[in-house]
């Protein structure tokens, strides 16, 4: 199996660096040649026969996969071979990379052990980096919530005498009854007594 | 039955019909809860529909068939039960290109003078215009290769075609990189109101009331869930209506959707071709057709007339009987069960390019009134030379 893996050129779409350079060490580490990185596919046509990729693994966010398609239609009038997306036959490779977020084009004739393993590999890290900004986006979403509820507290606080405590449970009580989220609670609570201040405010200053 | 739903739509004016349903609680009504995602390519739409991401999708006529035949990045049999539009495409050319077009014509430029030209440029050793149309198997290019070829211009070595996403169409244009662009409004329109192109031909100048998008679901889908397709179809329909007879309240929904000028949203809807150079004050109702004309009707035609034009370009793989093919993925059956208590007509063909103004149809209902459907080059698709065996619905 040392003879043929070694060359199997690898072209990657991808306008998110990070990504892009995730995707490229994993595909070295496993012995694939990344030929060529690209953020996007203008003059894709021009590095494609430059290069003479065995795939091309694009985003699938990427605007510029319908080029790719356009391609297919075209290598009919062109000695290259047909470009394709992934293994015909194997649906669950491709359906696991579509919702993963990835697509692989293919030179027709390609090993599809190889096609796999390469697909699995872009679908594997496409996951990870997912992963990674879901986590990032859940820490913010949590800053967020803290910030809502303290301030729901500080208005509970400052429109109906309570104390600190007396308030927190308040909030948890309304979350329980309604069987909210106390964030969603929280942002009632700031809403209806958000609107009150500034005009108990008006009065004051009449 | 199944009721919640996700639907693909790529942002143009024609995804309005989904738009409008989710908008107006139509698919609401009829029992159905719908997530609409916009998508950023046709591949995509394509994908996600046959890997089940989505149920179905505002979709290219043409795309049913190629995924049906294998021809696709990712195949599945595809169907099309559902007609979206008529008509809301156009050819767009770049100002330069069509102000030398102008100096050498007299009246308004067409496929006769671009023959010239290249002609022109072919002498004096200059690369071939590049155009760009929004998907390979797509009615636009399907519609500008028609346009090229009824003057003598080779589609394939003549002029380059070049794909590109259509919100990218004015910026390409604006940077030189393409020549021409045929795509959906409201780019036509943008890259004119930015001074930056003129509409050369509309969708219309190529063939009176085409059809255009579809709605697009594998048939397994279909199969699956006959109710929640029912229903789907029924949403459709209302929302299609209510667009015909509310343009100016279509342009202001559209525009929460399509970050554009509303200038440039205007012309497809209102039915006026502002933007098209020599069009006067004229309006042009039909530019983008939603209901009148039976206009949601799968006809087998539209689609055998599809396929006839894949097979004129070498597309499509050994002998295929275009008229079974058509029968298969434009599903007018469906179209009939959903919608019985509508005006069905007798017949699932019709007869293309036949009729140069508007005409009578009888239907279940009584007569309804049709738009024209003539080809640019005057041809005629007689129903006996299209050869239909599928005619009756199974």
């Amino acid at each position: 199996m040392s003879e043929q893996p070694q060359h199997t050129r690898v072209m990657l779409v991808d306008d998110t660096p990070a990504r892009a350079a995730m995707l490229e060490q994993a595909l070295t580490d496993c012995g694939f040649q990344v030929i060529c990185r690209m953020a996007s596919a203008q003059g894709l046509m021009k590095q494609v026969a430059e290069h003479q990729p065995d795939v091309v693994i694009v985003d699938i966010e990427s605007p510029d996969r319908d080029m790719l398609e356009h391609m297919t239609v075209l290598n009919q009038h062109l000695p290259k071979p047909v470009i394709m997306f992934a293994e015909q036959g194997d649906s669950n490779t491709i359906d696991r990379a579509i919702r993963a977020g990835v697509s692989a084009y293919v030179v027709d004739g390609l090993n599809p052990e190889r096609v796999r393993s390469i697909v699995d590999v872009a679908v594997a890290r496409f996951r990870e980096f997912q992963a990674l900004r879901n986590e990032l986006q859940q820490t913010r979403t949590r800053l967020a919530d803290r910030q809502v509820i303290d301030k729901a507290k500080a208005l509970l606080i400052q429109h109906r005498q309570m104390d600190e405590d007396e308030a927190y449970h308040a909030m948890r009580k309304l979350a329980m009854d309604r069987s909210q989220k106390l964030v969603d609670v929280a942002n009632d609570i700031v809403s209806v007594l958000g609107l009150l201040a500034p005009k108990s405010q008006r009065t004051r200053d009449q | 039955m199944k009721t919640d739903l996700t639907l693909g739509y790529m942002p143009l004016t024609d995804s309005l019909p989904l738009l409008a349903a989710a908008q107006l609680g139509f698919f609401r009504d009829q029992g159905l809860d719908v997530t609409l995602q916009e998508e950023v390519s046709w591949a995509n739409i394509r994908d996600k529909v046959i890997v089940g991401q989505f149920d179905g999708a505002h979709m290219l006529a043409p795309m049913v068939m190629a995924s049906t035949l294998g021809l696709g990045g990712l195949n599945k049999p595809l169907i099309a039960p559902y007609s979206l539009n008529l008509g809301g495409n156009g050819m767009t050319l770049s100002a330069s290109l069509y102000r030398e077009l102008e100096s050498t014509t007299r009246g308004r430029p067409g496929p006769a003078s671009l023959k010239q030209l290249i002609e022109q440029r072919k002498l004096e050793k200059q690369p071939p215009l590049v155009l760009a149309v929004v998907f390979p198997y797509s009615s636009h290019n399907l519609l500008l290769r028609y346009w090229l070829a009824s003057a003598g211009i080779d589609p394939d070595r003549d002029v380059t075609t070049v794909v590109l996403p259509p919100s990218q169409m004015v910026d390409h244009l604006r940077l030189g990189h393409i020549h021409g662009f045929f795509a959906g409004e409201p780019w036509n329109a943008v890259a004119t109101a930015d001074g930056i192109g003129c509409c050369v031909a509309t969708g219309r100048d190529i063939w009176q009331n085409a059809p255009n998008k579809v709605l697009g679901v594998t048939e397994d889908w279909a199969r699956a869930n006959p109710d929640t397709l029912d229903a789907l179809l029924r949403a459709l329909y209302r929302a299609g209506a209510w667009l015909d007879g509310n343009r100016a309240q279509a342009v202001s929904l559209l525009a929460e959707y399509l970050p554009v000028d509303r200038r440039a949203l205007a012309p497809a809807l209102l039915g006026h071709t502002g933007y098209r150079p020599d069009s006067g004050d004229a309006p042009e109702p039909d530019l983008l057709v939603f209901h009148r004309y039976l206009a949601n009707f799968p006809w087998v035609s539209h689609g055998y007339w599809f396929l006839n034009q894949m097979a004129r370009w070498g597309w499509l793989p050994g002998d295929q009987d275009l008229s079974a093919v058509a029968a298969a993925c434009y599903r007018p059956d469906l179209y009939r069960r959903a919608l019985a208590d509508t005006p069905l007509p007798g017949q699932d063909w019709k007869g293309e390019g036949i009729h140069a103004g508007p005409w009578r149809l009888e239907t279940s209902q009584g007569e309804i009134g049709m738009g024209a459907d003539t080809f640019i080059d005057g041809e005629e698709w007689q129903l006996r030379s299209m050869n239909f065996l599928h005619q009756s619905a199974p």
